[in-house]
């Protein structure tokens, strides 16, 4: 391989360096920008769960009593028991488990939506913390209530105010901004979990649908392996029966209802059309620039060059090319990730997992997170981009190498 | 084939199908020999210059070229022998055209581990004796026809070559181009004893030569 050689041809050759170039590098950036926009969905299907810190979460559907009076369970979050909790803990690839207790209150003169929640646990909307926008956080051992702030301005709940939920009283020691912080877990008023953990038990209506011990739960957020999630699910839904909802981010994928994000097939054929596309093309490009130097060859051959010199500059030539191409290809995808992660995606919020009654204003609404796509290139996805660039070059160049090299000096040199 | 012959070939013939285009042809030359192979366009003399020079097979006969049997030798064992032993002068040039003057005359150096100032020293040095030296750097399209060959001259000497084989080289030249081309050919081969076998349809040219070979019908006349 001679260098010299080399760089005067592609640079003395500019139409012809410059298809092959462009060509490929067409073929390169779709390949980029495929894997990169299904990457991008498959990390915006994480981020509702990801915001109350789990990577799974767990609940079980049942009856809602016939008076609605009092703390009682929504019909999407029923009864978990606690020795249903203790198996989900031991299953191989859980790391961690955070409870929660949702409750709608129905009293005489307001309806709560109640949250318990578990303080120090980081796992699920302990996560609240960081969306306090007055006063503090819950503190151990005491009872007392946070209050969502829009729901304190709307119904003039003032901190230090002492609410009565259920007939027990608690002083309002906060507000949280739960819309800064997650679609899912949110109520009007969080409580300890004990407390609600109480309410849920004294309440006889509640208690008639779905029996309740004081250390049940009826939400689980489970930090879990990431390869082993879709497994855990399965085994979840197994535990605790078919009316178990368990949430994770394939199922958000599904909801998503792209083609990017509706399977790994998808993306796995359009990618592999993507490197026939772009071997197709660069075959193309440089099987027409080696046939028009069909002379040239017949002279390299005629003055000494052996078939191997030919081929190894020859492939040289396109492996440079495919190089040039591939980093054209990435240059072309970064720049489309940059302008597609100005994209809004909406990811609709399963209606089991939105905690209003759906009979009370706005319940029935479809919630929906919304966020912009994250797209980026990794740069493995870059190094691979690159690396089949040259594979594809390497391949290009011998194999039409081999072939050209074959022809017969006299064959070509008989002047015209 | 006598110890002076460098170049020998021995009932050559070449088929293409059915048609014979060289038909038991024997001829030799001797080292240091200006030849001229003569004759009318389609009577097979670019042909037996193929076969003679190891670019084509015969079909049958032998070419013996500096004491070795070329026919028996492998497509790559040609090309080295080539590059080692024989220089080539085209009619139509057949420079490469993204290459600068120097750079086609270095081009049977380009396989070969050497730096490429010694191969620029080398090329210069010959485009300098083919009055070329300011145009070393000029790419093809830039020369003039008679400098074009020059150029393809320089490019089978670079390897001091024991034989030279020049097919028309004058054809695409001008007469007075062509004299010129044709005095350096004649210097070469007083100067540096290179043999030369040279086609040409050209009574006029093969006048210079040693030895004046007529080819017609695949056939040596005289």
């Amino acid at each position: 391989m001679n260098l010299r050689y080399m760089t005067k041809e592609l640079y003395y050759q500019k139409r012809r360096t410059l298809m092959s170039i462009l060509g490929l590098s067409i073929g390169i950036a779709l390949l980029i920008i495929l894997n990169s926009l299904s990457m991008a969905y498959r990390q915006a299907a994480h981020v509702p769960l990801k915001e109350i810190g789990a990577d799974i979460t767990v609940q079980r559907s049942g009856d809602v009593p016939k008076e609605l009076a009092g703390p009682v369970f929504p019909c999407s979050a029923v009864t978990i028991r606690k020795e249903e909790v203790e198996k989900i803990q031991k299953l191989p690839g859980v790391r961690g488990v955070g409870t929660g207790l949702l409750l709608w209150v129905f009293d005489p003169n307001r309806a709560w939506v109640v949250l318990g929640i578990e303080k120090k646990n980081s796992i699920g909307p302990s996560i609240l913390r960081s969306s306090v926008t007055a006063g503090r956080f819950l503190e151990d051992g005491k009872p007392e209530a946070l209050v969502e702030e829009a729901y304190a301005r709307q119904f003039g709940i003032k901190l230090n105010d002492s609410i009565s939920v259920a007939d027990k009283r608690f002083p309002v020691v906060g507000f949280v901004d739960a819309s800064r912080a997650a679609k899912i877990a949110v109520a009007n008023v969080y409580l300890p979990i004990t407390e609600a953990q109480n309410l849920a038990a004294s309440s006889k209506e509640l208690q008639s649908v779905s029996p309740f011990n004081p250390e049940d739960v009826n939400l689980l957020f489970i930090k879990a392996d990431q390869e082993k999630i879709t497994g855990l699910a399965s085994e979840m839904k197994g535990i605790l029966g078919n009316k178990a909802t368990v949430a994770t981010p394939d199922s958000f994928l599904k909801l998503l209802g792209s083609l990017f994000a509706l399977s790994d097939k998808f993306t796995l054929a359009a990618s592999l059309i993507a490197i026939i596309v772009a071997v197709l093309i660069a075959f193309k490009t440089m099987a027409g620039n080696i046939a028009e130097r069909a002379r040239e060859i017949g002279v390299l051959k005629a003055v000494g060059w052996t078939n191997r010199n030919v081929v190894s500059q020859l492939m040289s030539e396109s492996v440079i090319q495919c190089f040039m191409a591939g980093i054209l290809g990435l240059l072309i995808a970064l720049v489309a990730a940059f302008g597609l992660s100005f994209m809004k995606v909406n990811i609709p919020i399963p209606w089991e997992m939105s905690p209003t009654p759906h009979f009370l204003p706005g319940g029935g609404d479809q919630i929906f997170k919304t966020l912009r796509l994250p797209v980026h290139v990794p740069w493995n996805l870059a190094f691979f981009a690159i690396l089949l660039s040259v594979i594809i070059g390497g391949m290009t160049g011998g194999l039409l190498g081999r072939h050209i090299s074959k022809i017969k000096p006299s064959e070509v040199l008989r002047h015209d | 084939m006598t110890e002076s012959t460098i170049l020998s070939g021995t009932n050559l013939s070449k088929k293409y199908d059915t048609l014979e285009v060289v038909k038991g042809v024997s001829l030799a030359v001797n080292a240091g020999e200006f030849v001229c192979l003569v004759g009318k366009s389609g009577c097979g003399k670019t042909t037996l210059l193929s076969l003679l020079s190891g670019l084509e097979k015969p079909t049958s006969g032998k070419v013996n070229l500096d004491g070795r049997d070329i026919t028996a030798s492998s497509e790559d064992e040609l090309a080295l022998f080539r590059r080692d032993n024989v220089g080539f002068i085209f009619q139509s040039f057949n420079l490469i055209p993204t290459l600068s003057a120097w750079e086609n005359v270095a081009l049977p150096l380009f396989p070969i581990k050497m730096t490429s100032e010694e191969r620029r020293k080398r090329a210069t040095e010959l485009l300098g004796k083919m009055e070329l030296g300011p145009r070393i750097e000029h790419l093809p399209s830039a020369l003039s026809g008679g400098e074009k060959q020059r150029v393809a001259i320089a490019r089978a000497l670079i390897n001091n070559p024991k034989i030279i084989f020049a097919d028309e080289p004058t054809g695409n030249l001008d007469s007075s181009t062509g004299e010129a081309i044709m005095d350096i050919l004649n210097r070469l081969h007083k100067e540096k004893g290179v043999a030369i076998l040279m086609v040409t349809h050209e009574d006029e040219l093969a006048k210079t030569a040693n030895r004046l070979i007529r080819m017609k019908d695949g056939e040596i006349m005289s």
